[in-house]
């Protein structure tokens, strides 16, 4: 009795054990994904994007807070697909979007609306001061062109 | 392509991934908590006996009487009314449509937080009740009898509710859910969803009788009813009273099927939060793989998504069904399908946490737009500004992301420690020997283990 007693307490411990060692694993990969995003995402606001086409001269690690991303719109999609912006709490958000078709660009969330004509570009700058991810759209295609990113 | 979770349609704002610093804390509570439930000491079950007192009887009359019965159900006919008819008639924007924003949040979260504190409070609202009954108080004026009911199989049990669930979320989901273009669930088709719904469920409510077909088929009585147990306010005969919290959960899966409602309800929530995050990859390459066999993209989306739906639904049981073979395994364990039925009500906490957990932030914001615009122009075509907020948005900035973020985690904190002691109190009424409830209950604390840190897992690479 005793015996059976101690050996399940036993087999209990080291279940929770390798849960431990399981959640540690795991954790360890997040954080070390999430130094790379936020690391990128204070100084950069185009790095993690990854288009060829999105940044714009030289020196893309340094840009986000003083530099800004182009999105370019090509047949009405993103080239490279849905760009990622990714800001913290505070920052200036600052891009461009080049598109060859006429439409509105719509920044969910901060509701922001400004129409750009076939051809020609519209630039977006405001403060994120609203955490949380936003769809950055055609409005009238309903086609997402990039993903703003706002970390606390 | 875009696999869209039931937020995306609506809300204009999605959620962070939680921080690793505090998934690994939340994680830590979690084995913290669960080596200190090991080690709990009650003998005797403590939540199995109602405790149930009654309140004071002129509150009783004024909240369970006639006229609030009537003014609850029509109440709850006109609401739904106005869904079906604002869905059928108003603007196919899904963010602008009462529709969308009143069944799918207002009424489908709505129901479940308030209930889990309040008791079921969905029942003087259901509309379809409110109609069945009023249709049988006819039947019976004129035939002067109560009309005959077929009887209900009973081996079916909960099952059509369980089914019910999952084609709801499936609705939302997955039907809603197309290639290329970023659209959820468009009004109308949720009007017409409605519509079909409600002409079922009067027939079942016909052949079986309006309360039978409430406990057993009805999806939304069941569903919201379940978390209604955990709540602190229940009647009997007619009397209002207030109860042990949870304590009326022990009773609740006495029915058949009852344990694949509580599996539906956490596995299409952990599918919704999964979507965008934990099962991005595997969703997009068998996506790949469906459009290269020459599937269209919305017929590949839709048959990808309703795959991962079964498989979570799968899993989900898989976890439970385990953790009872393993207290199965403990001498003076009842028979299997004693335990089975025995420990559903336990994950109904968990439930509740991972609906929380995913959905807490969209309530919050979305609620803003159904007190506002949505209330004073249903419709969404600009025509109508009934209290004069037609033109207010919603402020995203009432919620930060660390708040966000701590109730998500707390939820599932709670949620783990509910449904240990919910778990530990069973294995006492069906042990004996207080050592062997003790032991079968290291079963039940890896099952709870997994889905909390599963939940939380999920919380840290959603949206990824």
């Amino acid at each position: 009795m005793n015996h059976a007693r101690k050996l399940s307490v036993l087999s209990v411990l080291s279940v929770l054990l390798f849960a431990l060692a399981a959640i540690g694993g795991l954790a360890a990969c997040g954080s070390s994904d999430s130094e790379t995003t936020t690391g990128a995402g204070a100084e950069t606001s185009g790095a993690a994007s990854g288009g060829q086409a999105t940044t714009e001269g030289p020196g893309a690690g340094e840009r986000g807070k003083a530099g800004a991303t182009t999105i370019v719109v090509k047949n009405g999609e993103p080239v490279g697909g849905v760009q990622d912006l990714e800001y913290s709490a505070g920052d200036q958000v600052r891009f461009t979007v080049d598109s060859d078709v006429a439409d509105e660009v719509h920044v969910h969330g901060y509701d922001l609306m400004k129409d750009v004509p076939a051809g020609g570009s519209v630039s977006f700058s405001f403060p994120a001061e609203i955490e949380g991810i936003f769809e950055v759209e055609l409005e009238g295609r309903k086609e997402e062109i990039a993903e703003l990113r706002v970390n606390p | 392509m875009s696999f869209l979770p039931l937020a995306h349609a609506l809300a204009a704002r999605q959620d962070l991934p939680v921080p690793a610093w505090l998934f690994a804390w939340g994680a830590s509570i979690v084995l913290i908590v669960s080596f200190f439930a090991l080690s709990v000491t009650w003998r005797a079950p403590r939540f199995e006996e109602g405790h149930w007192r009654p309140l004071g009887a002129g509150l009783s009359r004024a909240l369970l009487g006639l006229p609030a019965q009537i003014l609850c159900a029509a109440i709850g006919v006109f609401l739904l009314g106005l869904a079906i008819y604002a869905g059928l008639r108003g603007t196919e924007a899904p963010d602008r449509n009462f529709a969308l924003t009143f069944l799918f949040v207002t009424a489908w979260l709505g129901f479940p937080l308030f209930s889990a504190v309040l008791g079921d409070v969905f029942r003087p609202f259901n509309p379809w009740r409110a109609v069945s009954r009023v249709a049988g108080a006819g039947f019976a004026a004129l035939a002067g009898q109560p009309p005959a009911h077929l009887r209900y199989p009973e081996r079916l049990g909960r099952w059509p509710a369980a089914i019910g669930l999952i084609a709801v979320v499936w609705l939302e989901v997955v039907y809603g859910a197309s290639g290329g273009v970023a659209v959820g669930l468009s009004p109308h088709t949720a009007a017409i969803a409605a519509i079909l719904y409600s002409a079922y469920t009067l027939t079942m409510m016909a052949l079986f009788g309006t309360e039978q077909w409430c406990r057993t088929g009805e999806v939304f009585s069941v569903y919201f009813g379940m978390f209604g147990r955990l709540g602190w306010f229940g009647s009997r005969d007619g009397r209002l009273g207030i109860r042990r919290p949870f304590s009326a959960a022990t009773r609740w899966a006495t029915v058949p099927g009852s344990a694949a409602v509580v599996i539906a309800s956490i596995a299409t929530t952990s599918f919704d939060g999964a979507q965008e995050g934990a099962f991005k990859g595997a969703l997009e390459s068998v996506y790949n793989r469906f459009v290269d066999w020459g599937l269209g993209p919305t017929a590949a989306i839709r048959l990808d998504d309703t795959i991962f739906i079964a498989l979570t639904f799968a899993g989900v049981a898989a976890v439970y069904l385990i953790g009872v073979r393993g207290m199965s395994s403990v001498p003076g364990a009842p028979p299997l399908r004693k335990l089975r039925e025995g420990f559903a009500h336990t994950l109904i906490p968990i439930a509740l946490a991972y609906l929380v957990a995913h959905y807490f932030s969209l309530f919050v914001f979305q609620e803003q737009a159904q007190f506002t615009y949505l209330l004073s122009d249903p419709l969404g075509t600009g025509t109508t500004d009934l209290f004069g907020t037609a033109s207010s948005g919603i402020d995203f900035q009432l919620l930060s992301a660390n708040a966000i973020w701590y109730v998500q985690v707390g939820a599932l904190v709670v949620g783990h420690v509910v449904g240990l002691t919910l778990a530990h109190d069973r294995a006492t009424a069906f042990w004996g020997d207080y050592r062997q409830a003790a032991r079968s209950q290291y079963w039940m604390l890896a099952v709870m283990v997994a889905f909390t840190c599963f939940g939380l897992y999920l919380l840290s690479v959603a949206n990824g």
